[in-house]
């Protein structure tokens, strides 16, 4: 049994006006055995929540807590976690083999023969599929491999916690595809509590049992995957999630219709809603909207002008200029190819009001929460 | 138009290596180089050439004599030692004895206080850090005054014991410093690495950071040793004969009075400046650092 | 593959690792603030122990400590006001200034202009590089020595190669000034030249070929580009020859032993005369402190100018 229950921990990086708040006030509780991920832009305490984790950074407020017991005080050694850091922190010094047999070789993991170290070794980067590289040095690597040695160190043994910084950040696209596949079905993974970092949405969203989005050191939601894809807590989360990043549109209630675009979109207000002001922002996914004929009275409509079209393989992305010549906003669509929109079009775009996100409108550039679907 | 004339012209051209077109500039520069070289480097040659002069030629300043090595069998027998009352061999000795003695114990002192200052933001970390280096400009005579005095109620005045102890002041300041920006540069997150492997703090530091800045213990012990043994004030004033060093035993052969021996001054200086040239040689790469106090990194 | 590897540790193993419960082994708070103190306690003992050696100095000043006085009594201020009111020490400081800002002063001319040279990269350069340091690896007194041997009137090489006759003594009155300034050159030009070549190396490249693309003359990217870059590196060697300038001993000592009369006598070589020759420890300290004094402001203020350039070369670098 490892949970892993970070209680309200905050931590502060130098002092006086130098001060950086790392993490505040930060409150998770994972489940034994459960694939946690962190999702996060660089600089949101992603690193430092591992470390506290970890015991390699001192929390200054709050509690670490795992399997129950709290790790106050307690070295890192004595916590039976295994960390892949972002910076590898191979030992340069040995080769890969004995990099992966560190761990082994300290007597806190387990007692192991030299042919159970071995075999362990072998299985683990049979996997990972470095094993033609045990004889090198970690100088000798490419970034992917030593990454991918990194991750070994930690998979090569038992612990309680894997503690992952990044661990595919570094791979080429198509490797970091594949691993992020394997890396589920692996049975190590699949037992041991997991706690694995990343700024990759399609990471988080593939990997995670369940999402922990951090910005600035905050804890902004947690939930499954489908809870932040479909529901995200605010505008942050809600870019945070999905390539290209959602549309967001202020709009303005006019009788029982939204508009907003200089009236080139529309939708009926929501009567479940209550909207302060009667201005709200409106989030659309690009892979939401369809092309095509006006779909209804109980959809969003927007008509607009295509200005750019490009290729993704079978897909087209769609820059589609809504609201006229000056106040125009683009709008991108990623739809099939055979949609067949060409540049200069005048096209009609819609999509049903259950993927319509309604947000509290704000000034420009600040983020705000999510009211709800523009339907129930 | 600029293009033609290629992406290295003027000071990019001086800047970066490569260099082959003869014009009148590079030629004064050259010479400027080579007058250096000759200025520079003169004062050796000529002490090689005089110590290997015999007694006839030694007031000479030909550059053509037959050369005899004897000088240097001379200053380390007992007719150097009736000379200048002092045993050039016993100093020697007693030399390689007080710096690796030096060095030893500031490595062993000073490792740990390196590893802290470069690892840990703690208080009085920066003033025991220029403390340090304030040894290293501080006029020796505050100190020495003193340790005269004391280090003869204490009984370790001209011993080697004593000097070991003095020669913290060169030693020191050295290690520490020079360590420290070695450790800095040196990733902690391999020590963490290591502690999440199970190892402790004590065998992280031990198998990981501390083989890592092996380069950087053997720059700092051997300059530290180069400048202990190029030390003179010390000895100077608190040995007497039985710990006696090079520096002071060199300087004996100006000694006036009577008959003087060029050759066998020369010869002396050229057996107490090798050991130090020599090593300076073998750890030229790291050199500059060590010179800086970790401050200029080549 | 029939081998599991990783996972929660197997059952069978006696629990290695973290053990559950209270008996997980943990380390107070102070323990872990103490860690770095720990470990700099012999460091810090040692140093002690020598600014002990200097507190006792300190304290001979308001003694009349002396060879002759084996009991000295308190005697306030007397040595200060005895070495502040000795035309000596105020001689013995000009000297030192004089020596400090010369030797400093074309080192630094001299060292640049080296490491500018051998920046080059040319044959004769490549060839030499290695033995540029060989004379600042020299113990001073030796190079004292030698320098000895070749200024001899008689029978030292100079006078001969430069065919000035016996009569051309370059440690007389007015010249044993220049002379022990001439062999600090010698010894510590290499210095100046090795640290602001490895500055000049590690400068980045890309400022250099944009304003050579846009056509800047040599003297306008040296003055302009390079110059700024390379301050910190010059700095950090002047300061170090400076302070060292300021506690000179050894090669003059060795030279001219202060003389003649008192044209080469520094202010440590004063103390020594004081304090050893004499044997006068109170009056020797107090010059001695004194130095101290001086060589502890001009040290602080050298950082702080050290402190600004580097800033002000981080942004021109940037």
């Amino acid at each position: 049994m490892a949970s892993v229950s970070i209680d309200h921990v905050s931590k502060t990086y130098g002092s006086g006006s130098s001060a950086v708040r790392a993490l505040e006030d930060v409150d998770l509780s994972i489940e034994d055995g459960e694939f946690f991920v962190v999702l996060g832009p660089s600089g949101a305490g992603k690193t430092t929540l591992l470390k506290s984790v970890a015991g390699l950074v001192e929390v200054e407020a709050g509690d670490v807590r795992i399997d129950g017991t709290s790790m106050e005080g307690v070295e890192p050694y004595h916590r039976n976690v295994a960390m892949a850091f972002e910076s590898y922190a191979l030992y340069p010094q040995k080769t890969v083999f004995d990099n992966l047999a560190s761990p082994l070789r300290s007597g806190r993991t387990g007692r192991y023969s030299a042919e159970q170290q071995r075999q362990r070794i072998e299985a683990v980067t049979t996997t990972l599929g470095i094993d033609h590289l045990l004889k090198r040095f970690p100088r000798e690597l490419s970034n992917g491999q030593r990454q991918r040695v990194a991750l070994g160190r930690v998979l090569v043994r038992p612990a309680d916690v894997y503690l992952l910084d990044e661990p595919l950040s570094h791979l080429d696209a198509k490797l970091r595809a594949a691993m992020r596949a394997e890396l589920k079905q692996l049975g190590e993974m699949s037992r041991t509590t997991s706690l694995y970092v990343t700024h990759d949405y399609q990471e988080a969203l593939a990997l995670g049992d369940r999402i922990a989005v951090l910005r600035s050191g905050r804890v902004v939601q947690v939930g499954t995957p489908e809870q932040i894809w479909r529901e995200p807590v605010d505008t942050f989360v809600a870019k945070a999630l999905g390539q290209p990043e959602i549309n967001l549109f202020e709009v303005e209630a006019s009788g029982d219709r939204l508009r907003g675009a200089g009236g080139a979109l529309e939708l009926p207000a929501p009567a479940h809603l209550e909207l302060p002001g009667g201005r709200a922002r409106v989030g659309v996914r690009p892979r939401d909207l369809a092309l095509g004929a006006p779909g209804g009275a109980d959809a969003l409509h927007l008509r607009g002008r295509v200005v750019l079209a490009e290729r993704l393989g079978r897909l087209m992305e769609f820059s589609v200029r809504v609201g006229g010549q000056d106040g125009g906003e683009d709008v991108i669509v990623v739809a099939d190819s055979d949609a067949g929109a060409r540049e200069g079009e005048l096209v009609d775009l819609h999509l049903p009001l259950t993927n319509v996100h309604v947000f509290a409108a704000g000034p420009a550039g600040e983020e705000t929460v999510r009211l709800g679907g523009a339907a129930r | 138009m600029l293009r033609e004339r290629g992406p290295e012209v003027a000071l990019a051209r001086e800047l970066t290596p490569g260099q082959k077109r003869v014009t009148p500039a590079s030629v004064v520069a050259d010479l400027a180089i080579l007058a250096w070289f000759v200025f520079s480097l003169f004062p050796l040659v000529w002490m090689v050439l005089l110590a290997l002069k015999n007694d006839a030629d030694q007031t000479s300043t030909y550059f053509r004599f037959s050369p005899t090595t004897a000088n240097f069998g001379t200053v380390l027998s007992q007719r150097g030692q009736d000379l200048t009352s002092v045993d050039f061999g016993q100093a020697m000795l007693t030399s390689v004895l007080n710096c690796a003695g030096a060095v030893l114990v500031s490595l062993v002192v000073g490792i740990p206080a390196a590893y802290a200052a470069g690892r840990w933001k703690f208080k009085g970390s920066e003033d025991l850090m220029f403390q340090m280096l304030s040894f290293r400009f501080a006029p020796e005579l505050m100190v020495i005054v003193p340790l005269f005095v004391i280090y003869n109620t204490l009984g370790v005045f001209d011993t080697k014991l004593g000097m070991v102890w003095v020669l913290q002041l060169v030693t020191m300041p050295l290690v520490v410093w020079i360590l420290r920006s070695y450790f800095q540069d040196l990733s902690p997150e391999l020590e963490q690495a290591a502690l999440l492997d199970g190892y402790t703090r004590r065998r992280a530091f031990l198998t990981v950071a501390l083989p890592l800045v092996r380069p950087g213990i053997a720059a700092a012990a051997l300059l530290a040793f180069i400048f202990a043994w190029n030390n003179y004030l010390f000895p100077l004033i608190l040995t007497d004969s039985a710990a006696t060093t090079v520096t002071v035993a060199v300087t004996k052969y100006l000694g006036g009075g009577g008959q003087a021996y060029y050759n066998l001054t020369a010869a002396a200086a050229l057996l107490g400046a090798l050991p130090p040239l020599v090593l300076a040689l073998t750890i030229q790469r790291y050199l500059v650092r060590g010179l800086s106090f970790g401050a200029v990194k080549a | 593959m029939a081998t599991t590897v990783g996972g929660r540790t197997p059952p069978q193993q006696s629990s290695p690792g973290r053990a559950g419960g209270a008996g997980v082994p943990r380390v107070p708070a102070w323990r872990r603030k103490l860690r770095p103190y720990l470990l700099s306690v012999p460091a810090v003992a040692l140093i002690i122990g020598i600014l002990y050696a200097f507190f006792y100095g300190v304290y001979y000043t308001v003694l009349n400590y002396a060879a002759t006085n084996p009991n000295p009594s308190f005697v306030g201020f007397e040595n200060y006001a005895s070495v502040l009111g000795d035309a000596l020490f105020w001689r013995s400081a000009g000297v030192t200034l004089l020596y400090a800002v010369a030797a400093t002063g074309i080192e630094t001319v001299l060292g640049v202009a080296i490491a500018l040279l051998l920046n080059r990269s040319t044959l004769i350069g490549k060839t030499f590089e290695r033995l540029l340091i060989l004379p600042l690896m020299i113990a001073p007194v030796i190079a004292g020595v030698i320098w000895k041997l070749m200024f001899n009137p008689q029978f030292g090489v100079l006078n001969h190669v430069f065919g000035l006759g016996s009569t051309f003594d370059w440690l007389s009155k007015d010249r044993a000034l220049w002379s022990t300034i001439l062999v600090d050159v010698w010894i510590y030009t290499p210095f100046v030249a090795i640290l602001v070549l490895a500055g000049i190396r590690s400068l980045p490249k890309e400022p250099f070929e944009a304003s050579d693309v846009d056509g800047a003359s040599w003297f306008y990217m040296f003055r302009r580009l390079m110059l700024p870059m390379m301050w910190p590196y010059i700095l950090v060697a002047v300061i170090f020859r400076f302070m060292d300038c300021l506690k000179v001993f050894d090669a003059v000592f060795v030279l001219t032993a202060g003389g003649p009369g008192v044209t080469t006598t520094t202010l440590q070589i004063g103390a020594f005369e004081d304090s050893i020759t004499n044997l006068n420890y109170s009056r020797g300290s107090t010059y001695m402190f004194l130095l101290w004094i001086i060589v502890f402001i001009t040290a602080r203020y050298l950082v702080s100018v050290l402190g600004k350039a580097q800033r002000r070369a981080a942004g021109a670098g940037a």
